[in-house]
This record gives structure tokens, C-alpha cells and sequence, in this order.
């Protein structure tokens, strides 16, 4: 009916019609009824009920009539109370109540037009059947009745359920779940898991439903809430104090709580995870409770958590952390019997959890569907599982299953169990020979292998090989399974062992058994043993050497050689020599005879060895050297066309002082070379070869050969001496080295020569820088002039010799060459007749010019003491002890007088120059007490003959020239290379100022300009203040002396300037011609003494 | 030089005793470094109280009750035989739940095991040699281990050893007392 759209649609409009009706109905009377509210829990019928006042009346009762929906037929219904169970009708309906009083009077009637909008759809309240936990997962279970058959068709049905826990009844959770109600009753169940343990305190659950009816087009709202109900106590329930959750797994990583349940009376001090506290969180008046982030493993006897109680007690508990087991690794399944099929894995990350809660696997094996649990050894951490093989399956697909509390994990592997075989090792490994060249070898293999072929290796080892042997054999039944190796060389150890593998799919070698020796069986020597014979000199005994033959030719122990003399295939002589001996004489007796020679052996003798004693002559044997090869000797040969049955080199090799072993090595007769090698050959040591030739009748010497395995430096260095010896020449003399020093054939000798005293602290002419060195390459010289040397010199000598292999050392002598006397007479004669020629010259010349001479070097001087130049007033120094002053006399003084003194005063009046007292006063001041130390110097101007001679004509008359020249100058004074020698010399010789002015403080009016120049290079420097030596001495000799070409200052009388004529330090090491100026200057000056 | 010479029953309880003091001693010596390790491996502090583990023979000497020479080594002796018996338990609560791959540890509790029943055995022999009657085998004690929770099992283990420890130094006391009464019979005894 409802699912007619057009009578919906009918009935919506006639609904929204009645609607405005149903308001607009006026209500006159008190005991109408109103509020009509219907509402209905299963869609089928409806509760409605209303208001109506019903106080004044008592035994109302109601009347309501409705139009039956299926019959349209008026119903009517009466009703003691204020509600109505009606059908729901679709669309509207006229419900028309009317208030009827105890006498079944009408009161009041009120007509309602309901519409399916003004009803509620409210589902009946549910109700929980059965709550029940699980403590140890912390899981509330929740199952109750869905009620679907009160709809007659399927609908959607939501539930919520509310989680409450404490007494305070907090809500922890509220959950929806949705179902689908079928039309007949279902029980659901729901189940939600807490994050603390449900024993750390209460917990409740309610739950009410709602129904989602599409077509209802009323208003549709939650049931009631169901009853709440408590979550059921654990039945263990401790008497004590207790923590939760007990021994519990969690992985790593979890966040845990933990509770502390404990008694009345009691109270929790504190609570520990491990060594740490952590805040308390209160549940309830009886539980406390911390919470644990991000938990670590623990160690394997878990991590301890515990709570101190008051006033007395400790509880605790022990959680264990680790991980869920990790996907099994490498697994490998392979049979090794065909019994059982074993697999074995890695278990990948430890889990950290052992015994009870370690990880337990399963194998599972998909096409018998078989599963065999599998033991696991935590201990030797070896994981393996053994599933019996099943006759008739080849094909095997196994699951690993691993799992432990905290989750699982699984590994697969398919095999074809034949391609899977890996053998056990092979025991009861045996074996055993009878012969010189077989062993017979068994071993066992525990396992069923009939349906495949057995590949098993044998590997035979002795000293110098090895080999293996593969053996493809039939599989048997828990069987011995036997080979037989031949080739094997009689008398020899051998190494067995064996393993071994299926043949057709190879899959592993099974180990390898335990090694078994055996040696074989001898038997007769392969071959004859190598044989030589050497002839006495005479000629009467022939010596018979043989080598002994390797073990691989002798084939078991040599017990002796039988020697044997043929001649003309009959025997003569035979006798047995007994090792180790290996050689000996048989007395030819003038006969020569076939010598033959068997090794015998405890099985046989060899093939005998034939060799004659026939030697044919030789004549003109010729040495030749051989050449060192390193690791041999490299000896040649002229290959001889009659040598038919080969060469024999044979060598000798002594050690010490025992006779020599023969040794000999046979060639082809087409071989012309060969590198003999020995281990017996020493570097430096000279062997001798002789080279036989084997012809039809005999054996002849065709050359011997010497040489060195290695050629080395001569061991040491030939002894020489000075034979003779010359001014200019030594002769060197020198001997052989013996042989056995030389260590290699010599090639020369080099000798060292050059200057060297004994003892020098060059200890060889390596050192030497300037040695001379000649190479004597003829061995055949035996002596040496050494020529251009010098005289009566000391000359070190070194001779070495030296080989191919290097120089040897040297030996040194000390010579001195003679003295050359011709030479020393030459070198004394001609200097001699030069300086006498020389002396004659210079004689004559010095006496044709004998006047220049004088007057150049030795002039006439005037006497000082005619001139009134130089003096000094008396009354000026007079009294005044400090002021010393040079007194300055129209003649030049010889002397200066120069005194140390307190004295500032520099003032000296020209007036004062000419002073007569000069040379009473000088010795005067010089012996004063009080001037300390005084030095008097000479003083005399070179030139001063010839400024006299020549005086300006414009000078003054009466006045004296005065020159000062330098004694011992403190400076150089600056003078131009280029000017004239006269200048030079005044200016080098004569007397230096001790600094230079500067120009201005010095300029004069009257100075010219080439005054001036000769005044920057010459010109005396005061010392002092220049400025107030001008002023205090504006008369200074300076302003007299300006036009003097000399250009010398004059000083004044300042003891500063006379201090300053000794050099200070920085011109004590001034250039040598001041002092040779100096002495030139005493020279003249003390000439007028003399 | 001792003034009068020993008798060879002297002679016999001097050297019993003394060997028994020596095992004493060494058994307190291992029972220490035990500790160490035991504590290390199950994670526990030793200053944690264990006064709620009971079952353990303690060794702290009741006031008022002055024990005759014959009942100080039958309480010694008694403690011997039940610390064997709770060494026992656990040893195997190591192996099995607590420590299962730590053989070099259960050999350590192993070894302080025999050493404890060597102790009782001479316990036993000194009684015999000073005449009195041993003490019979008390009954193993009424609670189930396999009800302990771990931590009890650890707190157990700890306190076992504790009172062992604690023993030994009460033993050695015990036992020179016995040694500086040479030939002395029981009171009472």
C-alpha cells in the first residue's frame, strides 16, 4: 500500500488539508480532549494519547472512533485513560475522541486528522542478554536480542552502546554498530576491548537502538536506554592487595597501564616500572593506576612493575616486552634419509621472549595436510622440524607457521623432495688393498635411497697429488656401498675420503668422511738406476757411480745394487753393493768389460744399466768457460757427428775436505747445450765440467769446462806494492788472486790514485772528489807507472779487481813522490836575478832623479816657531783650567793636544789664535791636575810647504794660514772622485771635521760658492750647538780663513772640537787610508825632529 | 702447649666443626655474589621489602627463647634442609620462567645448593658425634608454586637467598659456640 506513489501523493495533499482544520477546531469545553501524541515501535500500531481535564469529573471515559484504513469502516473503541492503542494507518486519519461521563453522556468531542508526520517511531528498548569479560585481553563481550520480529521486513537498525566505569560512572566509550534487522529475532554481539586491565576497576554497559524506516516519513528517535548492566567480577578475585595485568606480553612500543588494586585500610605510596616512579592516576577509592609509554624489551625474566603499600605491603607483577616473531628466513627443507624431510630457518629479529612466551612453530604441509610441530632449542639457537617423507609424494609444500602472544608470522617453500637430497656423511669408511696398484674402499650411508643413483667422490691424496674419483653407484637401503681405485703407484701412501650426492639432481655433497691411509704393495724399480764410471789413472780400477733412483722409480726400499763386469755377454765379476753406497771399484785387470747395474728391491730388481769402461784418447783437450746462469751453469758444446750414444757432462763437487761427490748428467747426442743445475752449486764457487762424448767403442773427453753457478765480486782485493818511485811517477806492482778469492772470472783491475795525506778522514775513494782512476783490462800486466804527478806529494793508491759479478775491495797505500830539485833551483835562481835586476834599475833611476826625490818626499820644513799664526791671549786661559784650547801658531804644529774637560765655553777670538804663549801654556794644561786623561797627538798638514810657499795674494798681511787636516777623521768626508789630487790628498789625508754643518749655520758673507762645495766635503763640522759656537765666535777662524782654497774650517778654540778628533766607535773601523793618511802624516811630521 | 690432650671425640667435633664453620663461610661468600646477580637478572633493588614473602626459614633469633646446643644445631639444621628444598624451587622457576638461557646463573644457584646440602649433611654428623637425635624432615610447605605469580617467584628467590645469607652468619656463630664446648652434652639433652 505505502509503496503507491500516487496515493501518497493523495494523501499528502488531503494531510496538509486536515492539517489546517485539525488547529482551527475551536475547543469550548474543559474536557475536550487535546495534545493527541501517537507514537509507534514497530510501525504497525500506535500508542496515542492526549490531554483532556478530568478533574471535576470523575469516571470519564473516552470514545474514539477512526476509519479502519483496509475497510474504510468507522471504529470505535472506548477507553478509561488518556491513550489508545490504534493501527497505523497510512496517509491521515480522523480520529474523533469524545469525553463521555459516567453516564455515557458526550461531554465533548474533538475530531483529530493524524497524519503519519505526527508520529514517532521509537523503537522498543533493548535488552542486553548476556556482558561478559576477558581479563587477560581486556575485552568486554556484549550480546542482546535485535527484536527483527516485530518488523515484518528487513530494516536498518544502529546501536549505540555507552561504556561507563568507576562509581562515578564516566563514560569511557560510546560506540555505534549497525545491522540489519531481518524480520526475525537475532542476537547480536558486540565486543570492545579497554586500555587498562578490566579488574582495575568497574565497568557498565547500556545500549538503545534506532530504526531507519525509509518510508517513514514520521519522526524517527533512539529507544530508551536498555538497563545498565555491571561487567561481571573476575572469580579469582584476590583477598589482597594485587597489580594488573598480571605476567602479561605486550610488543615494544606499547603504552601499558598498570593498576594496584588494595584493600580498605590500605593506601598506595608509590608505584614503580621498573626503577622508575610514575604518577599515580586514581581509579577509584580501592585502584590506582600509571601509565607506561613506549615500553622497551625487557630482559628475559620480564620487567617488574610494583606498588609500596601502607602501612605495610608490596605487590607487583612482571610484564614482558618484545616483538611479534619475525617471517622465518632461509628456510630450507631437504631429506637426508628419505625417511624424514628437515627444515630448517632462521628465525629472523629475536623476539626477546622466551619459555612459555617464546615462538612456537608449526610446519604445515599444504597437499598431505599434515602439520608436525617443531622443536625449537633456544639454548644452541637452532630452529629445525622433521616431517616424515610419504610414499608415493614427491612434491612437498610446506608452511612454516611461527607465532607467539604477541602475533605470527609464516614462511612456504615448495620442493621435489628427490632434488632435495643431502646425504649424511659417510661412516664405517674402510680401506684396503692387496696389490702394488689397487685399493678397495667401503663406507655406509644410513637412509633409504633405492629410488635414485648415488653420485659419491672420492678424493686420493698423497704427498705430491691429488686427485678425486667419481663413483655413480645404485642407491640401497640403509647399505655399505663399495669402489675400487687402480692406478695408484705401488709403494706410496695415499689419503682416502669420500662423500657424496644424489646423481641426477645434484642438490649437496654430503661431508666428507674421515680420511683413511693405506699404502701400497712395492714392486720391482721402474727403471735401472743412472749410472757413470771414471777409470783410475792408471787404468787398473774402474770406479762404478750410480744415483739413486727417486721413490716414484724405485717403487718400494732399495735394498742393494748388483754390480756386474760383462764381457762378450759373459759375466766376470758381480757384486752386490748394500745402500747407500753408490759407487764402487771393480779391477778391470787391463780388460775392459760392459759394466751393468741393478737396484733391487724387496719385490724384484730393476731393468739393468748398461755403461763400458772403454775410453778412447783424447788429444788437445781444450777449457772453456761456461757461463753463470743464476740459478745454473749454461755449458755449450761443438756437437761431434761420431758421438752416436750421446754426451755425459760430469762435475765433481768437493764440500770441505772430504773427496768430492761425482755427479753427472747425460745428454742426447743431438744436444749441444745445457743448464746444469744442482742444489749443491753455491754462488762465487768455480766448478769443473768434463764433457764425455759416447761413441760405439767408448766413451772420450772431448772438452772440459769451468765456470760459477753466479759470478760474485772478488772476495779480496789483489795484493800490490810500490815498486818505484820518482819525482813525478810511482810503478804500482800487484799479484794474481788465487781462484778461490775470486769468486767469479776476473776481468781487470781498476786503480785509484789521488792526493791524500794518512789518516785523512776519507776512509775510501769513494769519497775521493778529485781520484783519478785507470782500468787494467789485460790480466796479463802485472804492473803500472803512474805518471804526471807532482813532486814530493803524498798520493793515496787503491787497486781492486773486479768480476762480472761486481768490484772487490780495495786495498790502499800511502806514497809520497820524490822531490823535483831542478825545479826548486829554477824557482829560487829567478826571483833572485829579477830583484837584483830590479835593485840596479831602481838605483839608477833614483839616483838621475835624486833632486825630485827630495823635494817630493822630503822638503825643507820651516820652523814652526817663526810663526806667529798660532797663539792664544794668555789672559783669555789663564785661571780657567777648563777651557783648553789648541793654541794656534803662525807654523804648523806637530802636535795636538787632546784633553778631556768640563768646559761648555767655546769661545776663541781670532785675536787669541795668534797668542805667542801656544807652546808654553800646551804643557801646562796638559799636566793639569784636574783635565783627567789628556792624549797628545800629532798634528802636521801635509801641504803646508807649499800653502806657505804660495800664499793667496789677497790674504791679509800679518795674518797665518792655518789648515787643518784630518787626524784620525771621525767621518769620511764626502769628497768628489774627480777632483784634483791635491785636493784629494788634503781631503783624505789631512784633518776631518768631525760632522758636517749644515750649510747655512756655516755661510759667510765673503764665502764664495766654491768655498761652499769644499765646504760640504771637506769643511771641518763642530760637534756642539753650531749655532751658539757661531754666535759665541762670530770671529771664528772660519770668517778669516774664507778664502782659503783649501776649504778647511778652522776651529775654534773649542775644547769640543778637540774631543771630537777621537772617533767614536761607529768610525773605529774606518778605511784603512785614514790611518795609512795617519801615518803618513807622522812620517812628515816627525821628519823635522829627526 | 695445651695443657691436658684431646680425645679423639674432641678431636673429631673440633675439626667437624670447623669444617662446617668453613662452609659456612663459604657458602656466605657465595650466597653474596649470588645476590648480586640475582638481583641484576630479575630486575629488583635489593633494599625492596620482603616482608611479605613468607615460607622462608629466617634467621633472626626469637627474644626470650634460649636454645640448648642441641636445639641451635637442630634449628641450623632444619633451616639447611629447607633453604635445599627452596633452592630447589628456585632453581627451576629460573629455568623455566624467569631466566631460561642463563645456565652460567643456575649453575652459580646450583652450586649453593650442594654446598647447603653438604652443610646439613655435617649438621647432621655433628649432632650424631655430640649424641643427639636428628631432627626429623619437616614437611615441604603448603603453597603451590605454580599459583606464584612471577614477581612472587623473584621476590621469593630474593628472599631465599637473603636468609641464607643471613643463616650462614648465624651458623658460624652457632657453631663456635659448640667449638668452645668440647665434649659437652645437650642441656637437657
Amino acid at each position: 500500500m505505502w509503496d503507491n506513489p500516487s496515493l501518497r501523493c493523495l494523501l499528502a495533499i488531503t494531510f496538509l488539508h486536515l492539517l489546517s482544520l485539525i488547529y482551527s477546531q475551536e475547543t469550548g469545553f474543559p474536557e475536550a480532549p487535546e495534545n493527541l501524541k501517537c507514537i509507534t515501535h514497530d510501525l504497525n500500531r500506535m500508542i496515542c494519547s492526549w490531554d483532556a481535564t478530568s478533574s471535576a469529573n470523575l469516571g470519564l471515559t473516552y470514545k474514539i472512533c477512526y476509519t479502519n484504513s483496509e475497510h474504510f469502516s468507522l471504529v470505535c473503541i472506548e477507553t478509561e485513560g488518556k491513550r489508545a492503542d490504534i493501527p497505523v494507518t497510512v496517509g491521515s486519519t480522523n480520529i474523533r475522541i469524545t469525553t463521555l461521563n459516567a453516564s455515557g453522556t458526550s461531554l465533548a468531542t474533538e475530531t483529530f486528522v493524524l497524519s503519519e508526520e505526527n508520529v514517532s517511531l521509537i523503537p522498543l528498548t533493548p535488552q542486553i542478554l548476556n556482558l561478559s569479560a576477558d581479563f587477560s585481553t581486556y575485552t568486554l563481550y556484549l550480546k542482546w536480542n535485535d527484536s527483527g520480529s516485530v518488523f515484518q521486513y528487513e530494516l536498518d537498525a544502529s546501536w549505540q552502546i555507552q561504556i561507563l566505569r568507576k562509581e562515578t560512572l564516566e563514560t569511557v566509550a560510546l560506540m555505534n554498530y549497525d545491522s540489519k534487522l531481518t524480520g526475525k529475532d537475532s542476537i547480536l554481539s558486540w565486543n570492545w576491548t579497554s586500555d587498562i586491565p578490566l579488574e582495575c576497576t568497574s565497568y557498565y554497559v547500556k545500549i538503545r537502538c534506532y530504526i531507519n524506516e525509509p518510508y517513514f516519513t514520521g519522526r524517527k528517535e533512539w529507544s530508551e536506554w536498555s538497563p545498565i548492566r555491571t561487567v561481571p567480577e573476575k572469580d579469582t578475585k584476590p583477598n589482597s592487595a594485587m597489580v594488573f595485568p598480571q605476567d602479561k606480553v605486550v610488543l615494544v612500543g606499547s603504552n601499558v597501564t598498570f593498576c594496584c588494586l588494595y584493600n580498605e585500610g590500605e593506601s598506595i605510596k608509590f608505584m614503580n616500572y621498573g626503577s622508575k616512579s610514575y604518577p599515580l592516576l586514581r581509579l577509584n577509592k580501592w585502584s590506582s593506576a600509571i601509565k607506561v609509554q613506549n615500553v622497551s624489551a625487557s630482559i628475559s625474566s620480564g620487567t617488574n612493575v610494583w606498588c609500596l603499600l601502607e602501612p605495610d605491603g608490596l605487590e607487583g607483577t612482571v610484564l614482558f616486552v618484545g616483538y611479534a616473531p619475525d617471517t622465518p628466513q632461509n628456510l630450507n627443507c631437504e631429506t637426508r634419509t628419505f625417511i624424514t624431510i628437515t627444515c630448517s630457518w632462521n628465525p629472523g629479529r629475536a623476539t626477546a621472549l622466551y619459555r612459555q612466551r617464546q615462538t612456537k612453530y608449526i610446519l604445515f604441509e599444504r597437499i598431505s595436510k599434515e602439520n608436525v610441530t617443531c622443536k625449537v632449542d633456544e639454548l644452541n639457537k637452532e630452529h629445525y622440524c622433521d616431517f616424515p617423507v610419504h610414499a608415493n609424494q614427491k612434491i612437498y609444500n610446506f608452511t612454516l607457521g611461527a607465532s607467539n602472544p604477541l602475533g605470527q608470522a609464516e614462511s612456504s617453500l615448495l620442493i621435489d623432495v628427490n632434488q632435495r637430497v643431502h646425504l649424511e656423511t659417510p661412516v664405517k669408511f674402510t680401506v684396503s688393498t692387496n696389490s702394488s696398484t689397487n685399493a678397495h674402499l667401503s663406507w655406509y650411508i644410513p637412509g633409504n635411497f633405492i629410488q635414485i643413483r648415488l653420485l659419491c667422490q672420492i678424493e686420493i691424496s698423497n704427498s705430491n697429488s691429488e686427485r678425486q674419483l667419481n663413483v655413480s653407484m645404485a642407491g640401497a637401503e640403509n647399505s655399505n656401498y663399495r669402489a675400487w681405485v687402480d692406478a695408484l703407484h705401488p709403494y706410496a701412501t695415499y689419503t682416502f675420503r669420500v662423500r657424496c650426492s644424489a646423481s641426477e639432481h645434484f642438490w649437496r655433497w654430503s661431508k666428507w668422511s674421515e680420511e683413511k691411509k693405506l699404502t701400497t704393495l712395492e714392486a720391482p724399480p721402474a727403471r735401472g738406476p743412472a749410472i757413470w764410471r771414471e777409470r783410475s789413472p792408471v787404468g787398473e780400477t774402474l770406479t762404478v757411480f750410480w744415483k739413486p733412483l727417486l721413490l716414484s722409480e724405485a717403487n718400494g726400499i732399495i735394498l742393494s745394487h748388483e754390480v756386474s763386469c760383462y764381457s762378450r755377454e759373459i759375466m766376470l765379476k758381480a757384486h752386490e753393493v748394500p745402500v747407500p753406497l753408490n759407487s764402487t771399484e771393480i779391477k778391470l785387470g787391463g780388460n775392459d768389460c760392459l759394466i751393468s747395474v741393478v737396484a733391487k728391491n724387496r719385490a724384484g730388481s730393476s731393468p739393468p744399466s748398461r755403461i763400458t769402461s772403454m775410453d778412447l784418447p783424447s788429444d788437445d783437450v781444450k777449457t772453456e768457460l761456461a757461463i753463470a746462469a743464476g740459478n745454473g751453469i749454461y755449458i755449450s758444446w761443438h756437437s761431434d757427428p761420431n758421438v752416436t750414444c750421446g754426451y755425459t757432462l760430469k762435475w765433481c763437487i768437493s764440500s770441505g775436505s772430504e773427496p768430492c761427490n761425482v755427479d753427472w748428467e747425460m745428454f742426447p747426442s743431438n744436444a749441444t747445450d745445457a743448464v746444469i743445475k744442482s742444489a749443491l752449486f753455491q754462488p762465487g764457487v768455480r766448478y769443473n765440467f768434463s764433457l764425455y762424448g759416447c761413441k760405439h767403442n767408448g766413451y772420450q773427453l772431448l772438452q772440459n769446462i769451468t765456470g760459477y753457478m753466479k759470478e760474485l765480486p772478488p772476495k779480496v782485493a789483489p795484493n800490490f806494492t810500490v815498486e818505484e818511485t820518482s819525482s813525478d811517477s810511482i810503478l804500482v806492482k800487484w799479484e794474481d788472486i788465487p781462484v778461490e778469492d775470486c769468486q767469479g772470472f776476473l776481468k781487470g783491475y781498476i786503480l785509484y790514485f789521488a792526493k791524500g795525506e794518512k789518516g785523512s778522514s776519507k776512509t775510501s775513494f769513494t769519497d775521493e772528489e778529485n781520484k783519478t782512476e785507470k782500468n787494467i783490462t789485460d790480466l796479463t800486466k802485472k804492473s803500472l807507472r803512474i805518471l804526471d804527478l807532482q813532486g814530493k806529494t803524498s798520493y793515496r793508491l787503491g787497486l781492486r779487481a773486479y768480476t762480472v759479478g761486481g768490484i772487490g775491495p780495495s786495498k790502499d797505500l800511502y806514497v809520497v813522490t820524490k822531490e823535483n830539485s831542478v825545479g826548486l833551483i829554477i824557482a829560487i835562481l829567478i826571483p833572485v836575478a829579477v830583484a837584483v835586476v830590479l835593485g840596479v834599475v831602481t838605483s839608477i833611476l833614483c839616483y838621475q832623479k835624486r833632486e825630485w826625490i827630495k823635494e817630493t818626499f822630503y822638503p825643507d820644513i820651516p820652523n814652526p816657531e817663526n810663526s806667529k799664526a798660532l797663539q792664544f791671549q794668555k789672559n783669555i786661559c789663564e785661571g780657567n783650567t777648563a777651557l783648553k784650547t789648541l793654541e794656534m801658531n803662525p807654523c804648523t804644529p806637530n802636535s795636538v793636544e787632546v784633553v778631556e774637560t768640563q768646559s761648555t765655553v767655546l769661545k776663541i777670538e781670532d785675536t787669541e789664535i795668534i797668542s805667542p804663549v801656544a807652546d808654553s801654556e800646551l804643557p801646562e794644561d796638559g799636566s793639569d791636575p784636574e783635565t783627567g786623561s789628556h792624549v797628545v797627538v800629532s798634528y802636521c798638514p801635509p801641504i803646508i810647504e807649499e800653502e806657505i810657499s804660495s800664499p793667496p795674494i789677497d790674504e791679509p798681511v800679518g795674518s797665518s794660514q792655518v789648515i787643518y787636516i784630518d787626524i784620525q777623521s771621525m767621518y769620511q768626508p764626502q769628497v768628489n772622485p774627480e777632483e784634483e789630487p791635491e785636493i784629494n790628498f788634503v781631503t783624505t789625508a789631512g784633518y776631518k771635521p768631525q760632522m758636517q754643518l749644515p750649510i747655512n749655520a756655516m755661510k759667510m758673507e765673503s764665502h764664495s760658492p766654491t768655498e761652499e762645495d769644499l765646504d760640504k766635503t771637506a769643511g771641518y763640522r763642530p760637534q756642539a750647538n753650531t749655532n751658539v759656537w757661531k754666535l759665541d765666535s762670530p770671529d771664528s777662524p772660519i770668517s778669516i780663513q774664507s778664502n782659503n782654497e783649501n776649504g778647511s774650517f778652522g776651529s775654534p778654540c773649542s775644547i769640543n772640537s778637540r774631543q771630537f778628533l777621537i772617533p767614536p766607535k761607529d768610525y773605529e773601523d774606518s778605511p784603512t787610508h785614514n790611518n795609512t793618511g795617519w801615518s803618513f802624516t807622522n812620517f812628515f811630521q816627525n821628519k823635522p825632529n829627526d | 702447649m695445651a695443657s691436658a690432650e684431646q680425645s679423639p671425640v674432641t678431636l673429631q667435633h673440633h675439626n667437624l666443626c670447623s669444617r662446617v664453620i668453613l662452609l659456612a663461610r663459604k657458602i656466605r661468600s657465595d650466597v653474596a655474589s649470588l645476590l648480586e646477580s640475582y638481583v641484576e637478572r630479575q630486575g629488583l633493588d635489593r633494599t625492596i621489602s620482603l616482608d611479605s614473602v613468607d615460607g622462608v626459614p629466617v634467621a633472626a633469633m626469637e627474644q626470650g627463647g634460649e636454645l640448648t646446643m642441641a636445639e641451635q644445631l637442630g634449628a641450623n639444621l632444619q633451616a639447611y634442609r629447607a633453604f635445599q628444598a627452596l633452592l630447589g624451587e628456585v632453581l627451576e622457576e629460573q629455568r623455566s620462567h624467569l631466566t631460561p638461557l642463563d645456565t652460567d646463573f643456575h649453575a652459580s644457584i646450583q652450586a649453593v645448593l650442594l654446598q647447603v646440602a653438604a652443610l646439613a649433611y655435617q649438621l647432621e654428623e655433628l649432632l650424631a658425634l655430640l649424641g643427639h637425635s636428628r631432627p626429623a624432615w619437616e614437611a615441604a610447605g603448603p603453597e603451590d608454586p605454580a599459583r606464584r605469580s612471577l614477581f612472587e617467584m623473584k621476590l621469593r628467590g630474593l628472599k631465599v637467598l637473603q636468609e641464607l645469607a643471613h643463616w650462614t652468619v648465624r651458623s658460624v656463630r652457632d657453631l663456635r659456640q659448640v667449638a668452645k664446648q668440647p665434649g659437652l652434652s645437650a642441656r637437657g639433652g
